[in-house]
């Protein structure tokens, strides 16, 4: 690579991508860093001010990396500028603690959000702009170029090529990004392999490898435990699949997780083959691999699912089920979250998501004060993409008014109950995310659906059929016609209702020969994790959150 | 805990007696009796304070639905207005003729 | 049929019947007590409509339910007589107060004067139950005591059968209830054990026991566990039709020569094996005391 290092002042990252490893060359052999010697190696590889890419990936953390890179001497290292998706690790922000960095771009946080926000306002650290996933990772190719990428994989051979399985999520391209514009790209691995798998990630696009101390961090965040379904939940459920699905002919879709959707997945074997639905709807999903899914994928539902990332537990059921997900020549699950995204974007007919507030426009947020989480994938997923060109049934039946230019969109779902638990109403005249806006002093308030967007609220109390609503007064009204009893749907006319629902722009449940009685537990295919791994039969394996009992069948009576 | 009372005027009285639900977190029972009168009365006692209007609300909705004569008592422990609708529903179902 | 057809068939089958299980633990108190007799057979005694509620909660805010979480059900399972006594572990937790208490011990004692009077009467406890009901305190302590003496008369007469099924769990003075029945059955989701995982955290600290590790508390008192140590007679997967077969194959092995209560010195024999200074866990434990062990 010296060789390329032109003397005209245009290869100036080249040379300093070169500087750099000669740098930490002593500890190296051949692309393997000596695990003892990574914090040491960081100090030398980095330079204050860097844009630093550090694999906070939605589910797995390069956390051998992250806990490393917390430990170098801020008197070196110091205002490195963080590209971090989704900020899930305490030294994340220990980072900025220590004076090691400075600025951050960021798409999400979760168990950090309310340290985040304190770090805010305490002036700890400097936001650059809070993207969603593909956002920030759009900006690396434009004017967030890494200078350094600190990834993670399963596994390297010794020429340096990686195994990234099927939590491949992000790292292919947050390595493309780094390695094609002379970045240093760094992966922690969990071991070191005479023969790969399969290539995830080829040798020459890898810099550094280093063997972690222990296995990265992954979370099992799309498992949802049957026993916590609610009555109410399979209700909006059923209203989902004849109301929307059926009605609609919903053929590819997306599930934004949560109980709701959970439910909605398990009623199709059930529900959904009381209607006569198999192989009419929800055949090709754009989904994180779902154990609440497996029931249906077992009943013959489901044609095939591409992932984002992976899911604990069920990295056995996706290799025996190849039909249905992405498996490489090696069996294993291969996910990738930018083109899942893509996909979720232009291919599929239906986003459907649960938010936990929604204003009288329309407008959805899941911010709440003192929290900082930014948004994630739902904003991308939850927006009709004006791009597309494509049709398909579902996305033509959007089409209200005949002109000669009409199109169709993409259907957008909120789900929501009007009351939460604790008594909070959940359709509010402004979002507290307005407020939580303007304090942390957001360019943008931190919306993370908007009411033009969405086609569908559903409701406890029905359908709004918001996309056949005649202008923005027409679409208070749907909103207000299924808010039941909260201050908002109390300024629903009876009156006015009744037209609507006559008009087709709002559906109650007998609208819809929903029977609120048959909203009953027993009509999920599966009521409990355990079921769930009966329906696999045995191929799920719960992580250890999700495990109580032994589910050793072979001991009982079965 | 807060007690309330509702009446509705109503017409003939439900064919039986009914109970539904258990007095469970987030959850609540109904037991639903005939009344001899040509009205509904509704007593509630519920865990959480303060939510008399909303109660009135979804209590109004529901019957002007249902306009069979009943004494109606529901013990809650913080249901929302939905599940509270739900054993409301499946209460009635219980009740109707066969 | 290829072995892999026939492998396939056979999965398929044990799936399709796992599936169609009614399961038990899906059902409230009611149910599964409607669930265990024989259909058409079920009469509640001093049910909902008889609004013998706690006179205490109400005084102290806290909603009463119209049967205070017990049901006392007469009844045929499988043509004989029986009486099942079941606790609705989702109000207050199946804490026992005064008068939920009192009904089981009422009911027992008829069904001891019933047994002495030449008409015997299966009595099975659905227990569901985190122990005493804090708010009603010593009034519920005195009526779970009552139960207890109630148990150790009847259990002369005819065996007590004991069910936990979870997901509550048999706790606190209750456990004590299902020590003294002639037998017990229980699911492997059950746990059967004095003190509440969470009140071990609390007491002892969390090096002690970590009340999140739901694996470390079911391998300790979990429904498995307590049956391969022989605290317990049946261990059957949730499904109403096992769990009345378990019952129903209990109650003919009849009045048990020893009750498990007055074996003291077999278990103060296991007691001796255990050095308190390093404490077995739960698969230790399973072979330091095996099933079977146990006359």
């Amino acid at each position: 690579m010296v060789n390329m290092i032109q003397n005209d002042g245009w290869s100036k990252r080249r040379a300093s991508k070169a500087a750099r490893l000669a740098r930490i060359a002593p500890w190296m052999k051949g692309s393997v860093l000596e695990t003892g010697a990574i914090v040491e190696a960081l100090q030398a590889l980095l330079e204050p001010g860097d844009a630093v890419a550090l694999e906070g990936d939605n589910q797995k953390q390069a956390d051998f990396l992250s806990r490393s890179l917390v430990q170098v001497d801020p008197a070196k290292i110091h205002d490195l500028h963080l590209l971090i998706s989704s900020v899930s690790r305490p030294e994340h922000l220990t980072l900025f603690e220590r004076g090691i960095a400075r600025k951050i771009d960021l798409a999400f946080a979760g168990p950090q959000s309310v340290r985040l926000a304190q770090f805010v306002a305490d002036g700890k650290l400097e936001i650059g702009a809070i993207h969603t996933y593909v956002e920030l990772y759009a900006r690396m190719f434009v004017d967030l170029m890494p200078d350094v990428a600190l990834v993670c994989a399963e596994q390297a051979d010794r020429q340096g090529n990686l195994y990234t399985g099927p939590n491949t999520e992000d790292t292919p391209t947050i390595v493309e990004a780094t390695a094609f514009h002379d970045g240093v790209v760094v992966v922690q691995v969990n071991e070191i392999v005479d023969e790969l798998p399969r290539v995830d990630i080829p040798a020459s696009w890898v810099d550094v490898i280093v063997p972690a101390d222990k296995p990265y961090q992954v979370e099992p965040l799309f498992t949802r435990d049957p026993r916590l379904i609610t009555d109410v939940q399979i209700l909006s459920a059923m209203l989902v699949i004849r109301g929307i699905y059926e009605h609609h002919g919903v053929t590819t879709l997306n599930h934004g997780i949560g109980f709701d959707t959970a439910a909605i997945e398990l009623l199709l074997p059930t529900y959904g083959e009381k209607l006569g639905l198999r192989g009419k709807i929800c055949r090709n999903w754009v989904l994180n691999p779902h154990p609440t899914l497996i029931p249906a994928i077992e009943s013959g539902w489901v044609d095939s699912v591409v992932c984002f990332g992976s899911e604990v537990g069920m990295a056995d059921y996706t290799r025996a089920r190849p039909d249905v997900f992405f498996t490489g020549h090696d069996g294993s699950l291969r996910s990738n979250r930018v083109l899942a995204q893509l996909a979720g974007q232009y291919a599929i007919d239906l986003f459907i998501g649960s938010t936990l507030q929604m204003d009288v426009e329309g407008n959805s947020s899941t911010v709440t004060a003192g929290r900082l989480s930014g948004f994630g994938g739902a904003p991308n997923m939850g927006s009709d993409a004006r791009g597309r060109r494509h049709a398909s049934a579902a996305w033509l039946d959007m089409i209200t008014n005949k002109s000669a230019t009409a199109r169709g969109r993409k259907l957008v779902v909120q789900v929501v109950e009007t009351f939460h638990k604790g008594g909070e109403q959940s359709i509010v005249e402004t979002l507290d995310a307005i407020a939580v806006g303007k304090k942390a002093q957001m360019p943008l308030a931190p919306v993370m659906i908007y009411g033009d967007d969405v086609t569908h609220l559903v409701t406890e109390e029905g359908i709004a059929y918001i996309y056949r609503a005649e202008g923005l007064e027409e679409r208070k009204a749907a909103i207000a016609a299924v808010a039941g009893a909260t201050e908002i749907g109390l300024r629903a006319d009876a009156k006015r209702t009744g037209n609507l629902r006559a008009r087709g722009i709002v559906a109650t449940p007998e609208d819809l020969g929903v029977r609120r009685t048959e909203a009953r537990r027993t009509l999920l295919a599966a009521r409990s994790i355990d079921d769930l791994v009966a329906w696999s039969d045995g191929l799920y394996q719960p992580p250890a959150k999700f495990r109580s009992w032994e589910n050793s069948h072979a001991n009982t009576q079965l | 805990m807060q007690t309330l009372n509702f009446e509705y005027a109503a017409q003939q009285p439900v064919a039986r007696r009914a109970h539904v639900g258990v007095v469970g977190s987030g959850d609540l029972e109904v037991l639903i009796e005939p009344s001899s009168k040509p009205t509904t009365h509704v007593r509630v006692r519920t865990s959480v304070d303060g939510y008399d209007q909303v109660w009135k609300q979804v209590l109004d909705r529901f019957f002007s639905r249902f306009q069979h004569a009943a004494q109606i008592e529901i013990n809650d422990f913080g249901a929302t207005p939905g599940t509270v609708t739900l054993r409301l529903e499946q209460a009635a179902e219980e009740v109707r003729s066969q | 049929m290829k072995t892999t057809d026939l492998d396939n068939a056979i999965t398929k089958e044990r799936r399709d019947r796992f599936l169609s299980r009614q399961s038990v633990i899906e059902m409230r108190a009611r149910e599964r007590a409607r669930s265990l007799l024989d259909v058409g057979t079920f009469h509640e005694l001093l049910g909902p409509f008889d609004r013998v509620e706690s006179p205490w909660l109400p005084l102290q805010g806290v909603v009463p339910e119209s049967d205070d979480g017990v049901i006392i059900a007469r009844g045929q399972l499988a043509g004989q007589p029986s009486l099942i006594m079941a606790i609705e572990g989702a109000f207050q937790g199946g804490g026992m107060g005064e008068v939920s208490a009192s009904k089981i011990a009422g009911a027992l004692g008829l069904a001891r004067r019933d047994c002495e009077s030449g008409k015997p009467i299966l009595p099975v406890l659905l227990l569901e139950t985190g122990g005493v009901r804090l708010q009603e305190a010593n009034l519920g302590e005195a009526a779970v005591a009552e139960i207890h003496a109630e148990i150790v008369a009847l259990r002369r007469h005819v065996p007590v059968i004991g069910v936990i099924t979870g997901m509550v769990g048999c706790f606190g003075g209750m456990s004590i209830t299902a020590g003294l029945c002639s037998y017990l059955v229980v699911f492997p989701q059950a746990r059967l054990e004095l003190n509440g995982p969470e009140v071990i955290e609390q007491e002892a600290g969390i090096d002690e026991l970590d009340a999140s590790d739901k694996q470390t508390i079911w391998s300790l008192m979990g429904g498995e566990q307590r049956y391969e140590t022989s605290f317990v007679d049946a261990l059957v997967e949730d499904d109403a039709t096992l769990l009345k077969q378990a019952v129903l194959d209990l109650a003919a092995r009849g009045i048990p020569v020893h009750h498990r209560s007055e074996n003291v010195e077999a278990y103060t024999r296991r007691l001796a094996t255990i050095d308190p200074a390093a404490p077995p866990d739960g698969p230790a434990l399973r072979r330091l005391w095996p099933r079977g062990e146990m006359p």
